[in-house]
């Protein structure tokens, strides 16, 4: 009997150890290729393998147009976060005006995610001529980290005349610490909208929490 | 006769916390849930006679919702009013075609959202 020649793990992985191969081309290349395969799996692979380069988004936010599987999209927003450039942020907020509220809220979530780069583009959303899109920034606004946020809200409610927009930025109120500024332009907005009923409600809901804040 | 239940469902707490009064003045016991997922886990073995389900929400929205729960043999038949900020036709017909028995454009009067409860839902 021969002697079994020996080799290292390091040289021979074991099958579980081995790289499954996923594509005949593991290159840019044929990860953009993937994004058209019929399959979602395959997609869905191609989506994440693009996280690893910058230049895929506008790549990836066109494919997000067109994408119709969850996962496949749930894929394409997770390599676009990683990404997180201003080109991605860019390619999302065109979502903003999307029909699909599953693409409009898949961009939300990235955005909020990316403060600095989405932070450039909120003082213009919030001007938008179409009202979704400036709730949708205050959507934005909602866990976007950025030291601007009660600033941009004053402005609202000074400013805005789009009730379901200002009904948006009062409840996004209720969870920050609110600024003098803040609770007279609350107080100004009560008498601004006394016949509405919602907002009336709101504005009384934040300023008692915020009354019970300052008391502790 | 029992007490009727009705599942708000909303991310914004300041309408959960209207829609709550309102509801409760008409005679409904009310859960809240902030996206579609937390609703349909807290609905999970439980009765309720009525969905009030917004649109925009994170994680699963409202559309989506009410699609899943038209597949689910336990909530296919309760009635679902859905109610948003979007008022164009589109987003009411799209409601109409997941399986929404009525939609109400925010911000809605109180005595409107009774009375539609309560066709929905039943009286207490």
């Amino acid at each position: 009997m021969g002697l079994k020649k020996h080799h290292p793990p390091s040289s021979s992985p074991s099958s579980s150890q081995r790289p499954v191969r996923r594509d005949p081309e593991r290159n840019f290349k044929g990860f953009i290729a993937q994004l058209d395969d019929p399959n979602p799996a395959v997609r869905r692979w191609g989506a994440r393998d693009l996280a690893a380069f910058p230049e895929a988004a506008p790549i990836l936010c066109r494919h997000l147009a067109k994408e119709t599987d969850p996962t496949v999209r749930e894929a394409v927003f997770s390599s676009l976060l990683r990404i997180g450039t201003e080109e991605a942020v860019t390619g999302l907020l065109p979502f903003l005006r999307s029909e699909d509220a599953g693409l409009r809220n898949g961009a939300i979530e990235v955005l909020q995610q990316l403060p600095d780069q989405t932070a450039r583009h909120i003082e213009a959303l919030l001007q938008d001529q179409d009202s979704d899109v400036r709730i949708f920034a205050i959507d934005i606004l909602q866990t976007l980290a950025h030291p601007d946020t009660l600033g941009w809200l004053e402005e609202v409610l000074n400013h805005e005349e789009h009730v379901n927009v200002l009904a948006t930025a009062v409840d996004r109120l209720a969870e920050l610490t609110l600024t003098p500024g803040i609770k007279e332009a609350l107080a100004r907005l009560k008498q601004r909208f006394a016949n509405e009923p919602y907002l009336t409600f709101a504005i009384d809901a934040v300023l008692a929490r915020a009354s019970v804040e300052d008391s502790q | 006769m029992p007490e009727r239940t009705v599942m708000i469902v909303d991310d914004a707490v300041t309408v959960r916390m209207f829609h709550r009064q309102i509801l409760e003045q008409a005679g409904f016991a009310a859960e809240e849930a902030v996206n579609g997922i937390e609703a349909l886990e807290k609905a999970l073995g439980r009765h309720f006679d009525l969905f009030l389900v917004d649109i925009n929400m994170p994680k699963m929205d409202g559309y989506r919702l009410v699609a899943e729960m038209r597949q689910n043999d336990d909530l296919a038949a309760v009635p679902v009013i859905m109610i948003s900020t979007e008022a164009h036709a589109k987003d009411r017909d799209k409601a109409y075609l997941v399986g929404a028995n009525y939609y109400l454009v925010k911000p809605v009067k109180p005595e409107v959202l009774a009375q539609c409860a309560l066709l929905m839902g039943g009286r207490p």
